[in-house]
């Protein structure tokens, strides 16, 4: 990640605001608290790695029979109540990075002003609520699965912006509703298999980013909507469609088509949650389209566990599908083999797959909670799947079984 | 005199409810605050961090006994249908977005009874016994 904070900036702001308010009545506060999940994986598919995310190059398979490496973290968080309207947050996660390194990367550091009880805004790298469980994606306690449901979660890897952030909210009778706008930029780096089977990384860059989400909450009930819109580049890939087009026109309209350059990225969502108590389930709903390889994709998931005292059993099936087409007669001119077979692979490359899993959840203290997890995924067409580093004999179109255990904690 | 039939009746209903050890949470709040009546929702609203206001626009500062102790387990049990652990995994999800922080814990019913006297916007929950005429019992629909 190569996003860079004004961290000088933030902390002048924090010590500006914060010495003159030393006197008052409401002391200024500090309060750290920290999140983290130990967990392994062990997958049946042993020519290639599962990966709980598109941004990390190694997981469970090839490289590990057991792997720490997909869904270990720890997050560290520091929260400064700085007069009763003004505090800041800066967020540390530590996991695994695009290089394979695991490294502390900000994860949100930003300063909210509360003008009433009701509508506060942000300024920093804000959250990105994407999805109905994306401001704690990364907090395994926090939600019943080992990782929430790649089928949705996985469209959109990057978390959080650089930019501004309005929330408001609003009570009508027993209805307490909230409607958040976040506007800025993110820039992901994330490792790819390039046209000589070697690894490499590219950057992805989101500007112009716009979510609006809603969240409707009655009782046990909870109601989620997003509509996002971005601006996305990945100039990695420039050379590769520059090529297509020294071919004329023809090879003008494919770079066009799908090549990613400033192209417009949307991504629309609906979630919703019934939880009285005793059970719960909840599923959510995204489509994604943008006029690049990138596949337009359509991912859902519906999920329900019954909490048995400390014991929380629980079942989802999820699915995601390709919308666009997943392969393309390129230009099919002497000498544009070898540019059509990298176009189409990219577009095979796409995911399409469904899942069962199965687990349990173990409440056995009060700051941490034991999962166990069984996935059964089939990918479907020629798909991979969430799958990476597939070696030589590995064959697309398969199914594959996963196996997770994980300890959550928070503190 | 109203107040009482309520804490009655609410002790009542909590002890069919509940094992006899964890009945006796009630809801209360200092006797000058106008607050009387609650519904569950508006109650959980209030605990849950997704409103700071009572009904009636007043603040509201809602205080917890100590995580885990018979009390709170009680009183989550009984009034939002939620265990110890739904709740701190409530929090988690808050904390962690830096979108609020659980109640301020007090450390007995003894401590929460004196500072929910004190304080005016306050809203807490302690045993039958500990309730004199510096609170009120807020019956919750």
């Amino acid at each position: 990640m190569s996003r860079k904070l004004p961290l000088a900036l933030l902390t002048s702001l924090v010590l500006a605001y914060g010495l003159p308010l030393a006197a008052q009545a409401n002391p200024p506060s500090l309060s750290l608290n920290g999140f983290g999940t130990l967990g392994v994986v062990h997958s049946s598919e042993d020519q290639a790695d599962f990966v709980s995310s598109m941004l990390m190059p190694r997981g469970a398979g090839h490289t590990s029979d057991w792997s720490a490496e997909v869904d270990s973290r720890l997050g560290l968080q520091l929260t400064a109540n700085l007069t009763p309207r003004l505090s800041s947050v800066v967020q540390v996660v530590t996991e695994q990075q695009y290089d394979g390194q695991f490294r502390p990367a900000i994860e949100w550091a930003n300063i909210n002003y509360d003008v009433t009880p009701d509508l506060s805004l942000r300024v920093g790298r804000v959250i990105l609520p994407v999805f109905m469980n994306s401001e704690y994606r990364k907090v395994g306690y926090a939600t019943p699965w080992i990782r929430p449901p790649l089928e949705v979660y996985r469209t959109i890897p990057v978390s959080s912006a650089d930019g501004v952030d309005v929330s408001y909210r609003s009570h009508i009778a027993s209805v307490t509703n909230t409607l958040r706008a976040t506007y800025g930029q993110s820039d992901a780096t994330f490792p790819y298999i390039d046209a000589a089977m070697d690894r490499a990384t590219a950057e992805a860059r989101a500007r112009e980013g716009l979510t609006i989400s809603n969240t409707v909450e009655q009782g046990s009930i909870s109601l989620f909507a997003a509509y996002s819109h971005y601006r996305l580049s990945i100039e990695d890939f420039n050379p590769l469609f520059d090529a297509f087009r020294m071919f004329g026109p023809e090879g003008d309209a494919i770079a066009e088509r799908y090549n990613v350059d400033g192209k417009t990225f949307e991504a629309i969502s609906l979630g919703a949650r019934y939880d009285p108590g005793n059970w719960f389930v909840m599923g959510e709903w995204t489509q994604t389209s943008s006029r690049t390889f990138l596949a337009d994709n359509r991912g859902w998931y519906i999920s329900g566990g019954y909490r048995l005292g400390a014991f929380t059993p629980y079942l989802t099936y999820a699915s995601q599908r390709i919308l666009s087409k997943t392969s393309t007669p390129g230009l099919s001119q002497p000498g544009s083999e070898p540019l059509d077979a990298m176009l189409n692979s990219m577009l095979q490359g796409q995911p399409q797959q469904e899942s069962v899993s199965v687990g349990v959840r173990w409440d056995f203290s009060s700051n941490m909670a034991v999962k166990a997890q069984f996935d059964h995924m089939n990918h479907e067409g020629k798909s991979r799947g969430y799958l990476v580093n597939s070696q030589p004999g590995f064959e697309p179109g398969g199914s594959v079984n996963l196996f997770s255990l994980a300890l959550d904690f928070v503190f | 005199m109203p107040s009482r039939l309520t804490k009655i009746g609410c002790n009542l209903l909590l002890g069919l409810a509940s094992s006899l050890a964890l009945a006796d949470a009630v809801v209360v709040v200092s006797a000058q605050s106008p607050v009387s009546t609650l519904t569950r929702s508006e109650l959980t609203d209030i605990y849950l961090g997704r409103t700071n206001r009572f009904p009636g626009g007043q603040p509201a500062m809602p205080v917890d006994q100590r995580e885990n102790s018979p009390a709170y387990v009680a009183f989550y049990r009984n009034y939002l249908g939620q265990t110890p652990a739904q709740i701190k995994m409530h929090w988690s999800r808050l904390i962690f977005t830096g979108r609020g922080q659980p109640p301020r814990s007090l450390a007995d019913h003894q401590a929460m009874a004196d500072f929910v006297a004190e304080q005016a916007t306050a809203i807490g929950y302690v045993d039958g016994a500990y309730i004199d005429e510096r609170l009120r019992v807020v019956a919750i629909d």
